[in-house]
């Protein structure tokens, strides 16, 4: 690893680095919490939804401008791949705090999901139509990196498209699921089991849209993705994958379990 | 391209360099150390007297919640792995930056973003009354505008994480070539240790705080026990946190004990293979431990008594390196510098708190002092003061490489005489209110407590009249103090081999590591 570290060659010059791109992230995030404030606490939804606007917008702008620094000055010096899985592990944390305290109500409940639950929750036929979407992505994003190390761009971005075109159809599936449920009076104060429920699923969808997001990207760098420069790839297949596995926990413990009286 | 260094206002906000970065966090976290100190003095004042003195019970509670917050969140934390982490991993692995130089930048403006949040707790209307824990249910009925916790937690956790994926990444991948992993310093052990709590436990703490924004603000049901949640659960993922936290702290801290004890020993570490060992059987053991805050919180018996022996076995590991400096201090030719007399003062008041840490964590002695004025005692001698301490003395060990000049010797042993006389007295009367049974957080201590209460604001005036001269004194000689010279300490590890103040390069061509850097007493040396 260290071998193509671009940072352990030696310079003859050192180049200071600046970018602006940091604090204007940091700016769109400080902006979050006064929207939510703005919208709740101090109950003026407009100004809350004008300052996400602004913060979303300087938002992509930081992203942008930070990636395309790191290309322009061929920064790619391969450590993302390790990274990436470092910060799965938290990430895996995060969801192992909510189906921890999902354990944590249901396993001393006498009945689950609670009584006043609707009869046809969860939607478990809707939840076992959709995973054949998500988890045939991670097998065709892989064959897009397969491509990749083949040299072979066209076949990659093909199979890429594939990929996004699968995790939306997901989301859509998913938003469908939800607007169904709400309609039907099923929400997240319903009881605990519907607190749970929208939580862990919007959690994980949230992070379906995260990996959407990196994919568009990666799609839109078009050339600068090449068969020696693409950690940026590996990097986000293996967020894919990631994404894929919980759903299989989301899947087996929020929808079949319950479906079960369990 | 250019050896040039950029100057300027523009050259700090904008930098990518880990160096310049780590002293960002310095300024920061000391700006809001200094804060948490000022409403020390404001709490100790209201105790003077049994009746109301300035402000009563409602600011107290702002102000302890406040207090609790920055000094832990704020203070501790940022300037272990913000500002020592940041300015030595790549100096002490030999490498010319972290993995990510712009991550690096992003996190500290999180940092500085949930710093900003914070203040705004104790500023705006709707103040912060919730404890620094934050407990449901009072955290989701008061007034109080939780969100600024709840966000300021967020804020922070994106920071942490960051940080974490960051430097452990760094640590990994970046070593110097003959850099091997039994070379590298204690103090790279112990951040390396840090930051994988902080990769396991900052996600947890973040769903916490997320699912209390929901229940105060979206109608759900997580800690409401009326509609089947619970508010337990809140102390479980809270704890699951925050308990392993006190190793985030206390890792860093005893891997700067045994840099600066070494050096000034001039002797290898005793037992750097157990002093490792030490560290990662922490980190793991570290999330065994929760529990213990929820002895009376109805949690099961079985877990009770599991976890209380969780948390004595802790104390083995620790004790191991308590046991591991004092003999690296036998038979070395001791300096008593300033630094040292940090490192030293805080092995003893270290001890005293960890021993009252075992009674703690006895589920029968437990029972008796939960939520008393003893964990008040407690936790500042062995957490708050002596690791604030210990922070303090890094400082003034690494300042001549940070700055190339020379502190103050005899205001900073001076300034560290006062904090250490005013720290061992100021809390001594909590542990009997404790064993009395007087519960904390309460603005008003019973009359017949009162000469006892006044010995402790007068001895906490004292302790931070000592922060604040050893303050002064770093101020005024980064100014105005002798030159340094690289070397001063004649130190072996790897940072004091470039020269002071580092180039932003750090090293003109990456070193090739061939011993430890804690190799004294040959010829030469
Ligand atoms: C000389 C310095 C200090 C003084 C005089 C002081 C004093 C106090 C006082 C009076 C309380 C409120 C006790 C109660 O009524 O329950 C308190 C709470 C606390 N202090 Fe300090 N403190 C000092 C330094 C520190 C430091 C350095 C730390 C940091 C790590 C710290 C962390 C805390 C925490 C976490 C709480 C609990 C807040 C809560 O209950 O939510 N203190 N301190
Ligand atoms: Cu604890």
């Amino acid at each position: 690893m260290s071998s193509e570290n671009a940072l352990h060659h030696e310079h003859e010059h050192h180049e200071v680095e600046l970018s602006v791109w940091p604090l204007v992230i940091g700016l769109a995030s400080l902006l979050i919490p006064f929207a939510f404030m703005a919208a709740f606490q101090w109950s003026s939804p407009v100004i809350g939804l004008l300052l996400t606007g602004v913060s979303v917008v300087l938002l992509l702008i930081g992203c942008f401008g930070w990636a395309s620094e790191v290309y322009s000055k061929n920064q790619d010096v391969g450590l993302s791949k390790i990274a990436i899985l470092i910060f799965i592990i938290s990430e895996i944390l995060l969801f192992g705090g909510l189906f921890g305290g999902y354990f944590y109500n249901m396993l001393p409940a006498e009945v689950w999901p609670p009584a006043n639950t609707p009869d046809h929750v969860p939607p478990l036929g809707l939840a076992l139509f959709l995973s054949i979407f998500l988890l045939s992505s991670s097998g065709t994003i892989h064959v897009a990196e397969m491509k990749l190390e083949k040299g072979d761009m066209g076949g990659f971005k093909g199979w890429l498209c594939l990929t996004i075109i699968l995790g939306l159809l997901f989301i859509i599936g998913q938003a469908k699921e939800w607007a169904g449920l709400i309609g039907e009076g099923f929400t997240v104060s319903t009881n605990a089991f519907g607190t749970f429920f929208f939580t862990i699923t919007g959690f994980h969808g949230s992070h379906v849209i995260v990996g959407l997001i990196l994919q568009i990207f990666v799609l839109l760098l078009g050339s600068r993705i090449t068969k020696k420069s693409h950690t940026i790839v590996k990097a986000t297949g293996y967020y894919w994958h990631f994404v894929d596995g919980i759903w299989l926990l989301v899947l087996s413990l929020m929808y079949i379990l319950p479906y079960y009286g369990i | 391209m250019s050896n040039e260094e950029p100057k300027g206002l523009k050259a700090w906000l904008l930098t990518t360099d880990h160096k310049k970065i780590a002293i960002l966090y310095l300024y920061t976290a000391a700006v809001f150390f200094i804060v948490a100190l000022l409403l020390a003095v404001l709490m100790r004042t209201e105790l003077l007297t049994s009746d109301k003195l300035i402000f009563g019970p409602k600011l107290y509670n702002v102000f302890f919640t406040i207090h609790g917050a920055a000094m832990v969140l704020f203070w501790m934390i940022p300037v272990l792995l913000g500002f020592f982490a940041n300015y030595l991993i790549p100096l002490m692995i030999g490498a010319r930056d972290v993995a990510f130089p712009r991550l690096n930048s992003l996190s500290y403006w999180f940092y500085a973003a949930s710093g900003v949040i914070a203040v705004l707790g104790l500023l705006l209307p709707g103040r912060l009354d919730i404890g620094w824990t934050g407990y449901p249910p009072y955290s989701i009925t008061t007034e109080a505008n939780t969100a600024l916790y709840i966000f300021a937690v967020h804020l922070l956790g994106a920071s942490s994480i960051g940080g974490a994926v960051n430097f452990i990444t760094t640590i990994i991948t970046m070593r110097a070539p003959g850099m091997t992993w039994g070379r590298l310093n204690l103090a790279v052990w112990g951040f390396f240790g840090a930051f994988i709590i902080q990769l396991i436990g900052v996600p947890v703490l973040a769903a916490a705080v997320t699912l209390l924004l929901f229940d105060r603000y979206l109608g759900t049901n997580f800690y409401d026990a009326a509609q089947g949640g619970s508010p337990v659960l809140y102390q479980h993922l809270f704890w699951f946190y925050a308990h392993p936290a006190v190793y985030v702290v206390a890792l860093p801290v005893f891997g700067i004990v045994s840099e600066i004890i070494s050096t000034f020993s001039r002797k290898k570490v005793f037992g750097y293979t157990s002093m490792v060992v030490a560290i990662m059987i922490i980190t793991v053991l570290g999330f065994e431990t929760w529990i213990h805050h929820l002895y009376v919180a109805g949690v099961a018996n079985w877990s009770r008594v599991i976890f209380m022996w969780a948390t004595i076995l802790i104390g083995v590991p620790t004790g191991i390196k308590i046991f591991n400096w004092l003999a690296t201090l036998h038979k070395g030719s001791i300096r008593l510098t300033t630094p040292m007399l940090y490192a030293l003062g805080f092995i003893s008041l270290f001890t005293i708190g960890g021993v009252t840490g075992i009674a703690n964590g006895l589920l029968g002695f437990d029972i008796h002092v939960h939520d008393t004025h003893w964990v008040v005692a407690h936790f500042h001698y062995v957490l708050a003061l002596s690791m604030t301490m210990l922070c303090i003395g890094g400082v003034y060990f690494w300042f001549p490489k940070m700055t190339g000049r020379m502190y103050n010797e005899n205001m900073g042993k001076l300034a560290f005489w006062i904090t250490l006389l005013g720290s061992l007295v100021a809390f001594m009367p909590h542990f009997k209110l404790g064993l009395d049974g007087i519960p904390r957080r309460y603005w008003s201590i019973p009359e017949v407590y009162s000469s006892m209460m006044i010995i402790s604001t007068i001895f906490s005036y004292i302790a931070i009249a000592g922060f604040i001269l050893a303050i002064y004194n770093l101020i005024v000689s980064a100014i105005n103090g002798e030159k340094a010279g690289d070397n001063p300490w004649r130190a072996k590890s790897l940072e004091w081999s470039i020269p002071s103040p580092p180039p932003f390069y750090n090293f003109e061509k990456i070193p090739v590591i061939e011993e430890g850097p804690y190799e004294y007493g040959k010829p030469g040396s």
